[in-house]
């Protein structure tokens, strides 16, 4: 509403000056008053880019001031200083916005900077340059301000009303100096409409709501090689040639350097045409390296989705199978048991075999569901303080009768107590899977140690085998589901679940896990935890 | 108080298992299919040892416990709870809502009668 009252007052009063005598007090007051308020209207913003510009347009309005009662000089020293004044204004809106394409905006304004120069100086400067300073500095200013404006052109973003406005009082300002410069001027001539409208639409770009729009950082849409800006860069090219060919042909005699502008424009158009192709193609290369990428990370998130899904449905089914099993198992107990109805040995055996299976059964079922709920980040550690060497007799002992059966000699040294902080029943767990593993990987008449000691801060924890040993996949053996090519062809039974449950049970207790190939055959798979600082005799 | 033990569990094959077994050892077992039954068969029979699966529909076995902590004349009765759930948090619970033991599924149903007999003998004492 502000600005629409402010443009028709400002062009009313436009209007008005040419009703009054020429060059008397009223046009003089007119005059000063639309390039004051349009100072006025800029300083309000009191931001730094449209104070510079506030400040250029007092500085023209001083001049008009000037131009009645003062020298000549005065006047031009305050209408030369708004010139930079206003291109440092156009400038700094232009680097504070565009955060991301700001040079490349800085280069399109230099590019329409020269063109424009290059015009300036046939037709205007090479003229006045030599009838003093003064004559020669309008031309040039309204270079710099040309140059200062053209970087705005980077982006549709920018048209904004509030960018209308500034776009209008540039063009009216460049029109009237151009006029200016290039004919006589008398107080009071049309030219004056041109550039008080100027000061309107300074003042009327300071007014607008969309300015704001202006002065904030914005992230600039990817610039792209479109028509319009190959264009100015194309015209901006040919300006030298074209300017060459139209000073030859008022020429009286035409020759070399015609010819050579010709062909110099034909060849500017030519590396434009093929930087065009090179960029274009550069920008669909771009595109289908954007396409490809997103339909990879859709693709990743299906393969997560669809891991994440069978790691539910593992724990789902692990944890229904222990039902059935609980009945299973509880009445194999119940039948094999004294107390019941006498069984013949065959039948005896028969249930025996169920009672082994339906446990072996169990062992896995309880590993899926350990890795299920160790996925879905839920592995629950309750630690206490707990003596290692206790824990480890016990694994050996419920061990022995496995042993035994494979006639394997099965050995426990540690002279502990090595107290750590951990949870007794993981440790547990980790313990038996290890000597589980020996037991079941070497052959009879082979032997299975299981050792406790400290080593400097750390407690560990050794159970070596002269079994059939890992090969090279020392590391890969703790990966899930992972089992060394001599365990499927000698088809050992197992998952590929136990040293991978290990791992992660001695990695929740900041611990490591190594497994290493013995001299003469066999494994030492070796534990690290921290021991419990609350204990000062430890035993080594 | 009487010799009674009471066992609840909503799996028939389960409960049959355990209670066959409690016999087996001498105790009198009144069995329960769902936790509102097993509620009233402990008001009833006032049982020194209450056998309860968690994982019951409708009142659930921490449900029966709280009900059966609630009614004064079950204050001495003691509770073993069985779950077919193998989390330590579970554990804490159960302990929390005041079970006296508790059994993880699958059991063996010796192991669950020792169990039943340490409670049994403690409260008895």
């Amino acid at each position: 509403m502000t600005v629409r009252a402010y443009l028709a007052v400002g062009l009313a009063l436009t209007g008005l000056y040419f009703a009054f005598p020429a060059g008397g007090t009223a046009q003089t007051a007119i005059y000063t008053a639309l390039g004051t308020s349009a100072a006025v209207a800029l300083l309000s913003v009191r931001r730094g880019p449209w104070v510079l510009l506030g400040l250029g347009i007092a500085s023209f309005a001083i001049g008009d001031l000037l131009s009645v009662y003062h020298p000549a000089h005065v006047m031009d020293a305050f209408y030369l200083a708004g010139y930079p004044l206003l291109t440092g204004g156009l400038l700094w809106l232009l680097l504070r916005s565009a955060n991301r394409n700001r040079w490349a905006a800085v280069a399109d304004a230099g590019v329409v900077l020269f063109a424009f120069a290059i015009f300036q100086w046939l037709y205007v400067l090479a003229g006045s340059i030599h009838s003093g300073f003064v004559l020669a500095a309008y031309p040039t200013m309204d270079i710099v301000l040309l140059g200062g404006f053209a970087g705005f052109f980077v982006s549709p973003a920018w048209r904004t009303p509030s960018f209308r406005f500034l776009l209008g009082a540039v063009a009216l300002q460049l029109v009237a100096d151009e006029v200016y410069n290039g004919s006589s001027y008398g107080s009071g001539m049309w030219l004056d409409a041109l550039w008080m409208a100027s000061y309107v639409l300074w003042g009327a770009a300071a007014l607008h709501p969309s300015r704001d729009a202006l002065t904030r950082t914005r992230q600039m849409p990817a610039l792209r090689v479109s028509f319009g800006r190959i264009a100015l860069l194309a015209t901006a090219l040919l300006t030298v040639p074209v300017a060459i060919v139209a000073e030859e042909l008022g020429s009286d005699k035409p020759g070399g350097p015609y010819v050579i502008a010709v062909f110099g424009a034909a060849i500017a158009l030519l590396v434009v045409a093929r930087l065009t192709g090179i960029l274009r193609a550069l920008e669909a290369i771009r595109r289908r390296e954007r396409q490809a990428r997103s339909a990879a990370e859709e693709a990743n998130e299906r393969l997560l989705e669809a891991d994440r899904m069978k790691d539910e449905f593992v724990a789902l089914i692990s944890h229904d199978l222990r039902t059935p099993l609980t009945s299973i198992i509880g009445y194999v107990e119940l039948a094999l048991d004294d107390v019941g109805p006498a069984l013949d040995e065959e039948r005896r055996g028969y249930l025996q075999v169920v009672a082994r299976s339906s446990e072996r059964l169990l062992r896995i079922v309880d590993d899926l569901l350990f890795v299920a709920r160790l996925r879905a980040g839920n592995l629950a550690i309750d630690r206490a303080r707990l003596d290692l060497c206790s824990v480890a007799a016990q694994s050996v002992e419920e061990a022995r009768p496995r042993a035994e059966r494979k006639h394997l000699a099965l050995s426990f040294l540690g002279s502990g107590p090595v107290f750590v902080d951990a949870d007794r029943g993981r440790i547990f767990q980790l313990l038996d899977n290890l000597v589980t593993n020996a037991i079941k990987f070497t052959p009879e008449g082979g032997r299975v140690d299981v050792r406790v000691l400290t080593s400097g801060a750390s407690a560990v924890l050794e159970v070596s085998d002269t079994g059939i040993g890992i090969g090279a996949d020392t590391e890969r053996v703790f990966d899930r589901f992972f089992r060394t090519p001599v365990a499927v062809a000698q088809q050992v039974e197992g998952t590929g679940l136990g040293l991978y449950i290990a791992r992660a049970i001695a990695e929740a207790h900041g611990g490591e896990i190594s497994a290493t190939n013995r001299e003469h055959g066999g494994t030492t798979f070796r534990i690290e935890l921290p021991v419990d600082a609350g204990e000062e005799e430890l035993v080594a | 108080m009487s010799g009674i033990v009471l066992v609840a569990d909503d799996d028939d094959d389960i409960l049959l298992l355990v209670t066959t077994r409690l016999k087996r050892d001498g105790f009198e077992v009144v069995a329960a299919r769902n936790g509102i039954e097993a509620v009233s068969l402990a008001e009833e029979h006032r049982p020194v040892v209450a056998v309860l699966d968690v994982g019951m529909p409708g009142l659930d076995g921490l449900e029966v416990l709280a009900a059966i902590r609630g009614i004064d004349s079950l204050k001495d009765t003691r509770v073993l709870l069985l779950t077919a759930k193998a989390q330590e948090s579970d554990v804490r619970r159960g302990y929390e809502a005041g079970a006296d033991a508790y059994v993880k599924k699958p059991f063996s149903p010796a192991e669950l009668a020792a169990r039943v007999r340490e409670l049994y003998d403690a409260s008895t004492d």
